[in-house]
């Protein structure tokens, strides 16, 4: 995908509105992790508007947004920055880049994809697997969890899988 | 009695069980039927970056019922709601159709917030929590994205429900700061940063306690304490009830109608407070 295209794409699965950004910066003043993010939301924005696509994509912040959606209810523009970060996870997730991040998601929607609902532990377990660093921390709230009987395998059972499929193959690459 | 759909949401089954036991009590105690939805699966949580396969997910669940659907779950309750905005758009509903198994033609959600506030209403309260001082902690998605239950900058409906239970809200600056909760597993401390700056910033407004509506909010604030306590080296100790927990209090439930004891932090200092306010009056 080259840098013209990379814009056009994340403004398709983010919305027009991008276009009109004044880059007056609610966005990042808005933000709960924007201290340790390398580009602001604000910046990360005008980064797609200008086609830096590898700057874009190499960027930390998109895996430091919470989704909490503050920067989604204040812009001005009507700009939606948290669907802004969603397209460019998916971009990079299609590109075939991979990070500890990115790793996590890809778990999550497989869970769902698979048994229509997420086991906690089950996904905490294949991702430790993948990342052993996080192992001690999630052993450490596992003891928690168990010892206060709120560690199950079995999220219960979702009879219409093949919907569910459906729902991915049809909207997964939208 | 009130018929209301109910989406669990996959914690209900783990980490968060406390909240589902205590939201089933709660209602009934109400006069308010929950009746499960049929095959619900999950809502996508933040981890679905494709926005129509987030809105075909919550899609699925909003057909199974045409009752309105009651979540106790922000994160279930305001994808749900972006998936009733979205659906508004005819190109993003006629996709969406297409892959569904009963079309999608309209949806009511609430969260368990508006259920309690709306069944208290007018409701005589056995048991004043008076003298109980009560953070209430809106978090992010409560009331994200706006035109849902109360304003997403000045919203006052957990201030509300907790005077009428008697008890004193007390405003902590950070009430609607993101937990983290959602990148807690790959940015373990990032997320615990957040969480850690509102549980002190609750002490420091004198509360007794936080109230928590999310279960991903209350795994931080509470299961996650110890951790933070170690991390920062300081003594927390704040009790973090769910809101149906709250209110079953209130309602005079047993400590297993509400699950108390699966909670990480105790809340018997707490319900201690509550009884000696009782038998001073």
């Amino acid at each position: 995908m080259d840098d013209a295209a990379f814009t056009d794409e994340v403004i398709r699965l983010a919305g027009d509105e991008i276009r009109t950004c004044i880059q007056c910066g609610t966005c990042s003043s808005s933000c709960s992790t924007a201290h340790l993010m390398d580009n602001s939301i604000r910046r990360l924005i005008r980064l797609v508007l200008e086609g830096r696509r590898d700057e874009a994509l190499s960027s930390d912040s998109i895996w430091l947004c919470t989704s909490c959606l503050l920067c989604t209810v204040r812009c001005p523009r009507g700009i939606r920055p948290k669907a802004v970060v969603s397209a460019l996870r998916q971009i990079y997730e299609r590109e075939g880049l991979r990070n500890r991040d990115e790793a996590f998601e890809r778990i999550f929607m497989d869970q769902i994809r698979n048994k229509g609902r997420i086991s906690e532990v089950l996904l905490s377990a294949a991702y430790a697997l993948r990342n052993p660093d996080a192992t001690v921390p999630i052993m450490e709230m596992g003891i928690e969890l168990i010892t206060k009987g709120k560690v199950s395998l079995d999220p219960g059972t979702v009879k219409g899988m093949d919907e569910v499929r459906r729902i991915f193959e049809g909207l997964e690459n939208d | 009695m009130t018929e209301i759909a109910y989406y669990p949401g996959c914690v209900s089954r783990a980490t968060g069980r406390e909240y589902d036991i205590s939201t089933r009590s709660v209602a009934k105690a109400l006069g308010i039927e929950l009746i499960e939805l049929e095959d619900w699966s999950c809502c996508g949580a933040t981890h679905v970056p494709s926005e129509a396969l987030a809105v075909g997910l919550a899609a699925r669940n909003l057909t199974q019922s045409t009752l309105p659907v009651m979540t106790t779950c922000s994160i279930c309750y305001s994808n749900l709601r972006t998936a009733i905005l979205r659906l508004e758009d005819n190109g993003m509903r006629a996709r969406v159709n297409s892959v569904l198994e009963r079309k999608y033609a309209g949806a009511r959600v609430m969260h368990v917030v508006e259920m309690l506030s709306e069944a208290l209403k007018g409701r005589e309260i056995p048991i004043k929590l008076n003298g109980i001082k009560v953070s209430p902690y809106y978090g992010c998605l409560l009331t994200r994205p706006g035109s849902g239950i109360d304003s997403p900058e000045h919203p006052r409906i957990l201030e509300d429900l907790v005077r009428g239970l008697g008890a004193e809200p007390v405003e902590s600056p950070l009430k609607m700061l993101c937990c983290g909760g959602p990148i807690f597993m790959p940015r373990e401390e990032a997320a615990l940063e957040s969480t850690y700056h509102i549980i002190k910033s609750a002490k420091r407004s004198g509360a007794d306690a936080i109230m928590a509506v999310c279960p991903l909010c209350h795994l931080m604030l509470d299961a996650k304490q110890g951790a933070i306590e170690k991390r920062y080296g300081l003594d927390l100790r704040m009790p973090v009830l769910y809101v149906t927990q709250l209110v079953g209090i209130a309602l005079g439930l047993g400590p297993e109608d509400l699950a108390l004891e699966m909670n990480s932090v105790s809340p018997l200092p707490l319900l201690e407070k509550v009884y000696q306010s009782i038998a001073k009056e």
